[in-house]
């Protein structure tokens, strides 16, 4: 990266993001909160992670580990691997 | 490993076979519910799957093919020089599937027949060895047969292959032609054996020979990382396979890529900055047949072929391994494509 910081490009701010994962899973936005647990919303299921996987790549360039495929549980790991990408400014 | 080309073969016939009974996921599927399967369907774009029954393996499906291949060319068997069998679904463990070919086409005793295990990445795997083995001496006509039958270790309650998986044969039929004709046929070949327990039959094999759990006998599908692998790898080989070959992807008339899954093939058709027209497409019919959905989708893909011009095809192939491949050859405009169906109650092995 030649030392310089990577780019927050496409950027969101977490109330943001947190709409555009109730929009990928068709769910109301009141009803996604960074603590929502994967169980919690229906179309989360094996097809859901394979469309979560397909936008990350699509919007953010982002893919993944293999490790944090299965290690996302909740709303907040989505948002963890948003940071971490630095894809969340706020 | 670096791209690496061949220059001495040419495709003349290719002929796919599936079994003729024809499964309908909408209507016939009772193992989920309705709103379920058409979720799956939705997604995966599977709509019918030809599926075998238990009289039929992948040697009565290439076997079809093979005889097909053989009567379109006129080719007397004593003339095949070559038999490489692909699949991950043979009869025996022992012999190969290769031999049991061998003897029901009436092939002479001077033919290498042999069998090559790999799945989805198969086909070019297929053609690069015998597109090999035609660079050297004494070989002058080959069968590249690829068949699997992925239905009959599909575990019809596990949602993730059960209404994904159809089956099919194929016969493709290659020949010596001189440099002077031939055109280059460029390939890339890889593995990752990280990846091997993400797609596999767990039980059966000599690591496990006669596992209690009755399901180690069916396929086991971790199917977030083979997505995960197809991202990371598919784009990456289509652009070193053309950069390699000095080929501009408009130089390209169809794009074939390995039947996986409708939803998969869409997202890497946009990351590779492809059009769909450029994709043909057999996953609605026939399902996901694993390696031979690449020589089925040549035959029934709905290839548009001007008279007099050959079409430049870029395969790509990816899967159960991990392994994947490309092979960017041309089909010339006089070779034969054509597609057969085998009736249940064909034990070819045992007539």
């Amino acid at each position: 990266m030649n030392g310089m910081a990577m780019a927050c490009q496409p950027c969101m701010n977490t109330a943001e993001a947190l709409r555009w994962i109730a929009g990928l899973f068709e769910q109301d936005p009141e009803q996604v909160k960074a603590e929502t647990l994967r169980e919690e919303i229906p179309a989360w299921d094996s097809l859901g992670v394979l469309t979560l996987m397909a936008a990350l790549d699509k919007k953010f360039g982002v893919l993944l580990g293999n490790g944090e495929i299965s290690a996302m549980k909740s709303v907040n790991d989505v948002l963890e691997v948003l940071r971490k990408n630095n894809k969340i400014n706020g | 490993m670096a791209v690496t080309f061949t220059q001495a073969a040419t495709i003349r016939a290719i002929t796919s076979s599936v079994p003729s009974r024809r499964f309908d996921n909408l209507k016939d599927a009772t193992n989920f519910d309705k709103d379920e399967v058409e979720k799956v369907v939705r997604m995966a774009g599977v709509k019918t799957r030809h599926t075998a029954d238990d009289s039929i393996c992948c040697s009565d499906l290439c076997l079809a093919a093979a005889k097909d291949v053989l009567k379109t060319l006129d080719w007397a068997p004593e003339t095949i020089d070559g038999l490489i069998m692909v699949t991950q679904s043979p009869d025996y463990f022992l012999p190969s599937t290769a031999c049991v070919v061998h003897q029901q086409l009436g092939l002479s005793d001077g033919c290498a027949a042999f069998d090559v295990g790999l799945g989805c990445s198969g086909y070019a795997y297929g053609v690069w060895l015998a597109a090999m083995m035609l660079q050297g001496p004494g070989f002058r006509r080959i069968l590249v047969l690829h068949g699997d039958t992925p239905t009959r270790f599909a575990r019809q309650s596990d949602r993730a292959v059960a209404l994904l998986f159809g089956d099919a044969g194929s016969a493709t039929a290659i020949e010596k032609s001189g440099p002077d004709k031939a055109s280059k046929w460029w390939f890339s070949l890889h593995s990752d054996g990280t990846g091997s327990r993400d797609l596999i039959i767990p039980g059966g094999g000599f690591r496990d020979r006669f596992p209690e759990d009755q399901t180690k006998h069916f396929v086991h599908m971790n199917g977030a990382n083979i997505f995960n692998f197809t991202l990371k790898r598919v784009p990456a080989l289509l652009n070193d396979t053309l950069a390699a070959a000095g080929v501009a992807k408009e130089a390209i008339d169809y794009f074939i890529f390995h039947q996986s899954n409708l939803f998969i093939m869409r997202h890497l058709a946009n990351k590779c900055g492809l059009a769909m027209p450029q994709i043909p497409l057999t996953i609605e019919e026939f399902g996901s047949t694993g390696g031979p959905s690449v020589p089925l989708t040549i035959t029934r893909g709905k290839l548009n072929r001007p008279a007099g011009r050959g079409l430049q095809l870029l395969l790509l192939t990816y899967g159960v391994g991990l392994s994947w491949a490309s092979a960017l050859l041309d089909l010339p405009s006089e070779a034969i494509l054509n597609h057969v169906e085998v009736a249940a109650g064909t034990d070819s092995a045992s007539a």
